[in-house]
């Protein structure tokens, strides 16, 4: 009883972060809390695969990377039946964006919406969450070098992203 | 810029690594620009999403954590019904009759699988709802049937609030059966596990409350009260 309160308080302790990172993998913020939702679910369904002693964030933020993977797959498959993808257009039309400009949220996801998926990943886990590498590769179930590949990628194009105008 | 430059950039070097890049990077310009860059960006990644990490957690992600149980219902009801509002009792008690008397006109049970069935003129628990009852605690991980609360009634009879994807309602124990005292259909056009994270029908706090005698049963109580065959 007393195992399954903890389990739930940590999961509790964890949530802003797991937002953070819904956030950053999603479009927008309804698509994020509805990730957010799915994930806490799925991670209490599967409490029995956590190994007490190890990482809960970890595990949970791998969870929420797998659900996020498989929506993206099903959301890009309708959309290439329905309609082309739009593009984001707001980045880089605020007047006052400049490199050093405050870049509001909004801004910000929209410019990790046009990173591919995996760089958009790894560029979330490691300067957004502040994860090593080592952990990051861990997480994501890949080589260490890919991992900084990606992230070598994924920020620099970010970089000129949020500095377009 | 390599991912060595990156690497040193992340703190991800060990000290004699991270003192020959440093040198590098304070030898070349475009590095120490690069580097202001890159360090100006991380910083605005981590401000833009403060928000999110400050902002109240939104409800139903909330309650996806720990569902409101339906103790903490009928204490928010109860609390609810003091401050105000004294007829809302009879109007669920009369709800809760309606409920039955459209649910037993519509869906006369006929196939194997509803969990209602009629007898001597009464409905009672079937199948999936009746087993639920007879042996699932509150605690149990969620099945198709959830169960509420457990308590004894005015008559002295158990009884036990319980809901699914279709309804919710009260049961009673009664020799061989549990005898439905209440039931509310789930409001339309919501799907049923979003409905239990969200909490509870008001309705059916309402009826447990015109029922109950004392509290209901804690988690120690209801177990004991399934050894003794809910007697």
């Amino acid at each position: 009883m007393t195992a399954t309160f903890a389990f739930e308080d940590e999961l509790t302790t964890l949530l802003p972060r797991l937002r953070r990172f819904a956030h950053g993998l999603s479009r927008n913020a309804a698509d994020a809390d509805d990730l957010t939702q799915l994930t806490i679910e799925r991670a209490l369904r599967s409490r029995e695969q956590w190994q007490p002693g190890t990482r809960l964030d970890a595990w949970t933020y791998r969870i929420m990377r797998n659900l996020w993977i498989d929506t993206a797959r099903s959301r890009a498959r309708k959309e290439k039946v329905e309609a082309p993808p739009e593009e984001a257009e707001s980045v880089g039309e605020d007047p006052r964006s400049a490199i050093h400009a405050a870049i509001d949220l909004q801004r910000v996801m929209a410019a990790m919406e046009r990173l591919p998926d995996e760089q958009r990943e790894v560029v979330a886990l490691i300067l957004i969450e502040g994860f090593g590498y080592r952990e990051a590769a861990e997480l994501l179930g890949l080589p260490i070098g890919t991992v900084s590949s990606r992230l070598v990628r994924g920020r620099t194009a970010l970089l000129a992203l949020v500095g377009e105008r | 810029m390599d991912e060595q430059f990156f690497a040193w950039l992340d703190g991800e070097l060990n000290p004699e690594e991270a003192a020959e890049v440093e040198k590098r990077v304070a030898a070349d310009p475009e590095l120490s620009d690069a580097a202001a860059e890159h360090r100006a960006l991380a910083m605005q990644l981590h401000g833009a999403f403060d928000p999110v990490t400050q902002a109240p957690i939104p409800d139903r992600i909330r309650s996806a954590v720990r569902p409101p149980s339906p103790v903490t219902e009928l204490a928010s009801w109860r609390q609810r019904r003091q401050s105000g509002r004294p007829a809302v009792q009879h109007w669920a008690a009369m709800a809760a009759t309606l409920a039955v008397g459209i649910v037993v006109g519509t869906m006369v049970p006929t196939d194997d699988g509803s969990p209602f069935e009629l007898r001597g003129g009464q409905m009672v628990a079937a199948s999936a709802l009746d087993h639920a009852l007879d042996t699932q605690l509150a605690s149990a991980a969620s099945g198709d049937t959830r169960i509420g609360l457990t308590f004894r009634d005015r008559s002295g009879a158990i009884c036990r609030s319980f809901e699914n994807n279709a309804s919710s309602g009260v049961a009673c124990s009664e020799v061989g059966h549990w005898r439905i005292h209440g039931l509310f259909a789930a409001p339309e056009g919501q799907d049923g596990s979003y409905r239990i994270a969200a909490g509870s029908d008001p309705n059916l706090a309402a009826l447990i409350e015109t029922r109950i005698a004392g509290e209901p049963f804690d988690a120690k109580q209801e177990a004991k009260a399934r050894a003794r065959d809910w007697r």
